[in-house]
């Protein structure tokens, strides 16, 4: 397809790209030119008429000012949609005049004869190859050089993400944690490593008496009342306990029975003036603390709150708020890496607080939905990822310790809440009284399992393995359920009803009614008593486990209980 | 009494929850007259029929061409086709979606879950490359857009030193393992993003990219083809691909007489001339260097892929999230409130600093993880490409160098033979 | 000599098909591994009006000049109410559909009297220019049945939204092109 174009075309064409290039030219420049308009004096946000709205804005029954914000606002109008009109109808314009300009240029270039040129000498591609071989490394070596010393400067400006921010993770595989075995001589907050009921190590007594005294290591009068649990790292032993308004926080060596220091948690600003309801019996000590061997927390039911380095000395005091409920505030404390994991029940607002165990300043918190409840939180660790479960009304909901993160809820509970969640690698179980058990599994979303509710408590939180769930209610029954299916496998009656919580230690469990007598049963499928000892005092606090003794605290003495 | 109370309370506060649960401030009206809602008429988006509809033109086009460059022989053929596929893949469907940009999609999904790579993404990106595979880069000659408004407005071609060549000839390269780092980690599509011409398809961009894509094509005026050779991603695996084309466009129709008429004829420097009667360099020599070059292709790698795995958390800030951590990190060490309607986007989002910064790690970390490759990647493409300047075949013909070749016919002209038909 | 040549010539091809046989494979194999991510329906980009934060980038950073993103009304959400928070200017003394009263700058929204004491607030697509200020409106003061959204006889599709990419609270995000919008009274 060759259009022979003579002379007189192509000079035709050479006039016709002129005129067609000049025309794209000038509407390229007066598009630029209104664009530049459009930025600068942007019509619709123009001070100018955002200074005249202002004025009518002093004095808007002035009629007079009204008409002036009128008239400018259509005149802004009118720029802002003409302007717009402008720069689409230039570009088709502008676009027509280059296509135009192109095709003329393009016929007068294709159409100039065609004077082939052959060089003197053949082009060898071999020449020079070495001389680009050398720029190229060197211009390689150099940007090598340049990356390298540039990194160093860099390097300082980086934010340190190995960071030393609270509650940061270091690397993805810390997130995977494997639920380890609990440690044999720690016991860092309520019913144990993580809140679980499992104590770790062997070698635990399993017959004593108080009154004649066989395999008591010592006794203890503690100076104020209290229902906290004791908490145990290394050799210290941490207990809480009030009079009236004092809270105080006792260290004792575990070996000696002796108080290494007392810690006040009095006195703090925001403290209320008047105490919160709470059992009389009880007092204001009834959380247990929480321990991660660097510092130890407590908190008391008038929402006073208090970090203790081991040694004794303060390291931050708040007060959170006054938790009122009907029975007073009860959750203990959990320690999760840098964070001191709070649950905060109270009837006007329920929430899950992440707290920064350095400096005491809140990290997060969750509001949590329902109602309050006087249950714990409990660290499970569901496929290598940890969650907080929380035993609430209505819902039972799992949590992220690190963000405070909503995972899961179930809406399976009602009345009064108080017992915490029972764990096992893949299953968390919750139940209370007048409701049901409820074996809830958290998996691609969550599902409950199975329910139960011929076998309810109160107060007292059950205790699973991955095979078996033990249960112990305020009539005084104990129940073996099937973990994982929901089958009753064995119930006793026994005596008295059970407020302590059951544990779990070297294949037994450790069941403390409130008349003080301990009773161990064989973890099975079968009901095998092993031994029942008395402590000689009534007592309503979980037991705390640590290198083959176990430490109980009845109503006004703690006891260490091991194998002489 | 005491036990049924919980009950009672609880029934209450249910009542109250539904209340708050509506969230309307505003209740609805209730209308006496009889006024009905109007109803909301949203326009539908392109059936996706009209994207099988793109692939069967991509095809059709790709065949067209094939048979325009490697059988029919006609550059006016070409040009035509280029017109075409300027006028439907560049202004009629703007530029988009195209087979450059599919590498990004491509990428993403490989490496993503929860993307989706559409079907047509996916085509445009393998059908162009088996062409080159079979007949070489007529994708470039006469279907892509980018390239035909570039082959269009190629005039007055220009020829630039070697050395400048080889040098830019790099940066498609850097340009793709860059591309396809950032389209991974679902930080951003550059390709798309700084694409200079899309701009003039849609008659629409922000002013920036319409400067670039004219002052590009006002270069392209002399020196053709200025995205096709020095920028685009695409053309590095176009390029790879069609050094393997069994049939591939030839200069000459017949057997070449070495006239040496076309010599001057590619403005893409692609013609390969002959060399047999050259003094060839010593076997032993050029063995030797070839072996060096060969064996420091690892060591290249190496380099570049240790250089890259440090520019991972510089690289990182391509993404937004990674940029939203640091200016939250620069603002609190400043005590300076940042307005960047990101922050306080975040800010009321309650997402918390925990959250944020272990993104910003697990960013990073994937950055850690890719850049490597990438440098790896960049690393043996020099090597390779060193290796190229050492390595010289004996030819008897002129050819055009199959990797650079775009078949856009323009040799056609220059030489002298012609097929009796 | 020309044995050699031939030697040569069949050792290039052999490289040449060797060379064909690996650069072949991976055109088979990401074929193969995105088999279960590929999707024959096509996609369009959406803002979901709940994750909207109302920040005006919607008008700023789309590649087109009107945005594809406007404002469209949920009527069924509406309260009709006389003050209405997304048509009148914070402090507005007065309420009237006049100009010093309106909260929209290109005057696209028309304020009709259905019934007392409701009014009804329509959108003229062709003058909003989706900078969301009345959407922030009605969200802060009111229902917030005026939302933004993405409008497909205008948006082209392009492979990575610009607007997506800035957006502040991440809110627009590829959807089925069945589905194509993301009504606030979906349900």
């Amino acid at each position: 397809m060759k259009f022979n174009f003579n002379e007189k075309d192509i000079s035709i064409l050479k006039v016709v790209s002129q005129i067609s290039g000049g025309f794209a030219l000038i509407v390229a420049l007066t598009m630029i030119f209104s664009l530049i308009q459009l930025k600068t004096v942007n019509p619709l946000d123009n001070p100018v008429l955002l200074s005249v709205k202002e004025q009518y804005d002093k004095d808007p029954s002035d009629a007079a000012k009204a008409e002036q914000v009128r008239a400018m606002d259509l005149m802004a109008r009118k720029a802002y949609f003409s302007s717009r009109w402008q720069v689409e109808t230039g570009s088709y314009l502008l676009i027509a005049g280059v296509i135009i300009f192109i095709i003329c240029q393009r016929i007068i270039a294709e159409n100039e004869k065609l004077k082939p040129v052959v060089r003197d000498t053949k082009p060898d591609s071999a020449i020079n190859r070495g001389k680009y071989r050398r720029y190229l490394l060197s211009a390689a070596a150099f940007i090598l050089t340049a990356a390298v010393v540039s990194s160093f400067f860099l390097r300082s400006e980086l934010p340190d993400i190995s960071g030393k921010a609270p509650g940061l993770s270091k690397k993805e595989e810390n997130r995977k944690e494997k639920a380890s075995a609990p440690d044999k001589t720690n016991w860092p907050s309520f019913r144990g490593q993580d809140s679980r009921g499992s104590a770790g190590g062997k070698g635990y007594p399993t017959e004593w008496d108080a009154a004649s005294g066989k395999n008591i290591s010592w006794k203890l009068e503690i100076p104020k009342k209290g229902k906290s649990s004791p908490v145990i790292w290394g050799d210290k032993l941490f207990i809480t306990g009030a009079q009236d308004k004092i809270c105080e926080v006792y260290c004792i060596d575990k070996k000696s029975g002796k108080i290494l220091w007392t810690g006040s948690a009095s006195d703090i600003p925001g403290e209320p003036a008047v105490l919160p309801k709470t059992d009389p019996e009880a007092g204001l000590a009834v959380s247990t603390m929480a321990t991660n061997g660097k510092v130890v927390c407590a908190i008391f039911s008038n929402g006073n709150l208090v970090c203790f380095d081991l040694d004794g000395k303060k390291k931050w005091m708040k007060n959170i708020g006054v938790p009122e409920s009907s029975y007073g505030y009860t959750s203990s404390l959990l320690i999760y890496n840098e964070l001191l994991l709070v649950q905060f029940d109270s009837n006007a607002k329920i929430s899950l607080l992440g707290i920064d165990l350095e400096s005491g300043d809140q990290k997060w918190e969750t509001i949590r939905h329902g109602r309050a409840v006087w249950s714990s939180p409990v660290l499970a660790n569901f496929k290598g990822k940890p969650e907080i479960v929380i035993n609430g009304n209505p819902y039972v909901s799992g949590y992220d310790p690190l963000t405070g993160n909503l995972l899961w809820e179930v809406e399976c509970m009602s009345g009064d809440v108080a017992p915490s969640v029972a764990v096992n690698s893949t299953m968390a179980y919750a139940v209370t009284d007048y409701a049901k058990l409820v074996a809830i599994k958290p998996d691609n979303g969550v599902s409950v399992v199975w329910e139960d509710n011929t076998y309810t408590p109160d107060v007292s939180s059950p205790v699973a393995t991955d095979q078996y769930l033990f249960v112990s209610t305020g009539n005084g029954d104990v129940a073996c359920y099937n973990a994982i299916k929901g089958d009753t496998l064995w119930t006793h009656y026994f005596q008295d009803p059970f407020y302590a919580s059951p544990l779990i230690a070297e294949d037994m469990v450790y069941l403390l009614d409130r008349s003080g007598k301990t009773h161990i049963v064989k973890v099975g499928a079968t009901f095998k008593l092993i031994a029942e000892s008395a402590l000689g005092e009534a007592a309503d606090c979980s037991p705390a486990f640590s290198d083959s003794k176990i430490y109980i605290r009845g109503k006004k003495n703690l006891y260490c209980i091991s194998k002489n | 009494m005491k036990k049924a109370l919980p009950y009672i309370i609880f029934i209450l506060l249910l009542f109250w929850h539904v209340a708050i649960l509506s969230q309307d401030r505003f209740p609805r009206p209730e209308f006496e007259s009889g006024h009905v809602y109007p109803t909301n008429q949203m326009p539908v988006p392109r059936a996706p029929v009209w994207g099988y509809i793109d692939l069967a033109v991509l095809l059709g086009a790709l065949t067209v061409t094939t048979w325009l460059a490697l059988k029919k022989r006609s550059r006016q053929g070409l040009v035509w086709m280029s017109l075409f596929s300027l006028a439907y893949f560049g202004f009629y469907r703007e530029g988009c979606i195209c087979a450059v940009g599919s590498v990004q999609n491509v990428s993403l999904a490989l490496f993503n879950t929860g993307y989706s790579i559409p079907l047509t993404a996916l085509m445009f990106f393998i059908i162009p490359l088996l062409f080159a595979l079979a007949y070489g880069r007529v994708f470039c000659a006469g279907v892509c857009p980018l390239g035909a408004i570039q082959e269009l407005t190629g005039i007055r071609p220009v020829k630039i030193p070697k050395l400048v060549e080889i040098l830019l000839a790099f940066v498609p390269f850097i340009y793709l393992a860059i591309a396809i780092l950032f389209s991974s980690t679902n930080s951003q599509f550059i390709i798309c993003r700084y694409d200079p011409f899309v701009g003039i398809f849609r008659l629409d961009a922000p002013y920036t990219m319409i400067i670039f894509g004219a002052l590009l094509l006002f270069a392209g005026v002399f020196v053709n083809r200025p995205y096709c050779r020095f920028l685009c991603p695409y053309g590095v695996l176009l390029n790879i691909f069609s050094r393997f084309a069994g049939k591939h466009l030839t200069i000459t129709p017949a057997e070449c007489t070495n006239c040496r008429l076309c010599e001057e004829a590619c403005p893409y420097n692609a013609i390969i001339p002959s060399n047999i009667e050259q003094k060839q360099e010593e076997q032993d020599k050029s063995r030797k260097r070839f072996i060096l070059y060969f064996v420091f292709v690892p060591v290249f790698a190496l380099a570049g892929a240790l250089l890259l795995y440090n520019m991972a958390p510089v690289l990182s800030g391509a993404n937004s999230n990674v940029r939203l951590a640091r200016e939250i990190r620069a603002e609190k060490k400043s005590g300076i409130e940042s307005t960047l309607k990101d922050v306080i986007a975040y800010k009321e989002s309650g997402k918390t600093e925990t959250e944020l910064y272990n993104e910003e790690e697990l960013i990073i970390g994937r950055f850690r993880n890719g850049s490597p490759w990438a440098g790896a990647f960049l690393g043996i493409s020099f090597g390779i490409g060193m290796i190229s300047l050492t390595i010289k075949s004996r030819r008897s013909e002129y050819k055009p160098n199959q990797g650079k070749c775009y078949s856009c016919g323009r040799c056609f002209k220059y030489c002298p033979i012609k097929v009796k038909s | 000599m020309k044995a050699d040549k031939n030697k040569y010539q069949s050792r290039r091809d052999f490289v040449k098909s060797a060379g064909k046989l690996i650069v072949v494979l991976p055109l088979v194999v990401v074929p193969a591994l995105l088999i279960k991510k590929t999707s024959v329906k096509g996609y369009v980009w959406q803002i979901d009006p709940f994750k909207c934060t109302q920040c005006g980038q919607c008008k700023t950073n789309c590649v087109l000049t009107p945005s594809a993103s406007k404002c469209v009304h949920a009527f069924r959400m509406c309260g009709y109410c006389d003050l209405c928070g997304g048509y009148l200017r914070q402090g507005v003394k007065s309420i009237s559909t006049a100009a010093e009263n309106q909260l929209c700058p290109t005057g696209a929204i028309t304020r009709k009297f259905v019934e007392e004491p409701y009014f009804e607030y329509t959108i003229n697509e062709k003058l909003c220019d989706g900078c969301a200020k009345c959407v922030k409106g009605c969200g802060d003061f009111g229902n917030g049945s005026l939302y933004m959204q993405i409008r497909h006889d205008r948006c082209v599709n392009c492979n990575e939204c610009s607007i997506a990419r800035t957006c502040p609270s991440n809110a627009i995000s590829r959807i089925p092109a069945s589905i194509a919008y993301l009504p606030k009274d979906r349900k």
